[in-house]
């Protein structure tokens, strides 16, 4: 197996006495789609924040492509290649679909204030590209006819998928999709399914997704990793996790024996 | 593009030669120039204050702070180093560059701090600035700096709001542009697309002092006196007022915030107290049917007048034939 792309060791983050990830241990491998399962406060979006450098674990080691980046600030984590998507969406409502990808590419433009001051070539050059770069994500995911559409008033639908296209205008290796289904309708889940790998394949990511809804988690998942209380579970393939009697026990109830 | 910078070039020169006309010979009353000067001072100053209060959407009030430090160390710098009147472009960026160093000390609070407590904060910082040039006896305690040499002319005036708007026009629709607003609207949103919100906020808050700190540096040298008493809570109002009343967050906003609150504050400077009254007045009725400003988070264009006619000519159209089928 190829070095992991990203990998836990050990990773305790702690809010007072609430232990919201408890020694948690996992890696992720290139190239797969990974969900992250568990009850309601198992501590799934701890996880993703810890990640992508919201918050700075209690303790335990979190490495990205073997460099640690535990103590980093956020923007510099999704400078180096981690992405993600919000449960509850943030988009910057107020303006365009095209802006808001846009001040995704901050981490990649290199002009500076004199280069503004003075208009200069490279700046110019450089706004063109991450204008095309922007664009060809917006109709990889259709949605090229909404680019100056202010993102607010934009359907609960296309709103789901700006971030996803805001995520990946951030160039990134690692994508975070936190319950990228939620309030969707059967049929809007399979299309997500679908263009969730579609995605993987065009940009050759590695995709780390929490959900609830199990008909896309079994659906697209490579590897599942259960947890409860902030602790592993299980990690296996979809279907050793649904045979598995402790999620089904965390899931279900115990058996009455 | 080519064209329009030609057209750009020649409104330029247009006004430069309107200028100077103007101050030869005599066409304007001295006091009207006065006016004039005092829109042109204030405009910057507002679009100053507008990349944080409106743009990067921070409620400061550092600006009356800021604006005394630009002012006064420009007027130090004609007053002793660039002694002669060609010199003044070396003073106004002295006073900016000062400006922008304390403009970076009040952006380091607003890292963690938001909301009312940075306003209070960034009110604390302009009252201890004034409280520190009324104790310093080598810049004239209370009563301020005199003569400064009168080198604010309207040419200056001009030359400085052309390049202010420039200026702000191009650093608005930048990256720096777009991480203010982003900021704006979500925080840790945009932390997690990777702005650096820090360094955002530093860059904001140094380009916005600079700009402050040149219109300060102007006043002082057009009225050739200044004093702390000018950077009280009458200057921190008098900011907010405009900016709020033009519109936050719109290069058009901050020329018409400080076009009308000028020409109305200097043109019933007769009338006494009693302007304060039909000011406030004006801005409550502002507030309460246009909560973001006259021109909140737009920018006027041709387009957009031409969209606005269309609009206007349909409710007419529409009306017209309402009418009709009433009768």
């Amino acid at each position: 197996m190829s070095a992991p792309v990203a990998s836990f060791d050990n990773v305790s983050m702690h809010f007072g006495g609430l232990k919201a990830i408890d020694g948690l241990s996992f890696s992720v491998a290139k190239g797969k789609i990974v969900g992250i399962i568990g009850p309601n406060g198992a501590g799934k979006t701890t996880v993703f924040n810890v990640l992508s450098g919201v918050y700075t674990p209690t303790a335990g080691e979190i490495r990205f492509n073997g460099q640690l980046i535990n103590a980093l600030r956020p923007h510099v984590i999704t400078g180096r290649g981690v992405a993600r998507t919000f449960q509850n969406i943030r988009l910057f409502e107020r303006q365009s679909v095209l802006d808001n990808l846009r001040a995704a590419c901050c981490a990649h433009i290199k002009y500076g204030i004199l280069d503004v001051m003075l208009s200069t070539g490279r700046m110019h050059r450089e706004e063109r590209e991450i204008e095309t770069g922007c664009m060809d994500i917006l109709s990889f995911l259709g949605l090229a006819d909404k680019a100056g559409v202010k993102a607010g008033a934009l359907s609960y639908g296309d709103q789901r998928r700006v971030e996803i296209a805001r995520a990946l205008a951030c160039k990134p290796e690692l994508l975070l999709l936190d319950e990228p289904a939620a309030g969707m309708n059967p049929a809007e889940m399979d299309l997500l399914n679908e263009l969730i790998v579609r995605v993987r394949d065009h940009y050759t990511l590695t995709i780390l997704l929490v959900e609830h809804q199990m008909r896309l988690v079994m659906g697209i998942c490579d590897e599942i990793l259960a947890i409860n209380f902030g602790r592993k579970m299980a990690m296996g393939v979809p279907a050793e996790i649904r045979s598995n009697e402790q999620v089904l026990e965390a899931y279900l109830g115990k058996k009455v024996r | 593009m080519k064209k329009r910078k030609g057209f750009h070039l020649i409104l330029f020169a247009v006004g430069l030669a309107l200028c100077c006309a103007v101050m030869n010979f005599g066409l304007i009353q001295t006091s009207k120039i006065l006016i004039i000067q005092y829109v042109g001072i204030y405009i910057i100053f507002v679009l100053g204050i507008n990349l944080v209060n409106g743009y990067l959407g921070i409620f400061s009030l550092a600006h009356a702070g800021i604006m005394a430090v630009g002012g006064y160390t420009a007027s130090l710098a004609s007053m002793h180093i660039f002694t002669s009147p060609w010199m003044f472009p070396l003073s106004l960026l002295t006073g900016g560059m000062a400006s922008v160093l304390v403009g970076l000390c009040v952006a380091v609070p607003s890292f963690n701090v938001r909301g009312d407590y940075l306003a209070i904060i960034t009110l604390g910082f302009s009252l201890i600035v004034k409280s520190i040039l009324q104790n310093l006896e080598v810049v004239g305690g209370p009563r301020g700096l005199r003569p400064i040499p009168k080198y604010t002319n309207l040419i200056w005036v001009y030359l400085c709001v052309v390049l202010a708007i420039v200026m702000v026009n191009r650093f608005v629709k930048s990256k720096y542009g777009r991480n203010m607003m982003a900021i704006r609207e979500d925080q840790i949103a945009s932390e997690l697309v990777s702005v650096d919100v820090r360094n955002a906020k530093s860059v904001a808050f140094s380009v916005s002092a600079f700009f402050i700190g040149i219109s300060g540096a102007l006043i002082c040298h057009l009225l050739s006196y200044t004093n702390p008493n000018s950077y009280g809570y009458s200057a921190i109002i008098d900011g907010l007022v405009m900016v709020y009343l033009g519109g936050v967050g719109s290069i058009t906003g901050s020329i018409i915030g400080a076009l009308i609150w000028q020409i109305l504050v200097q043109s019933l400077r007769t009338i006494g107290t009693w302007r304060w009254i039909i000011g406030g007045c004006i801005l409550v009725v502002i507030m309460i049917f246009q909560p973001n400003g006259i021109f909140g988070n737009r920018e006027l264009s041709i387009a957009g007048i031409k969209r606005a006619f269309a609009a206007i000519r349909n409710r007419l159209a529409k009306g017209a034939a309402g009418k009709k089928d009433g009768q």
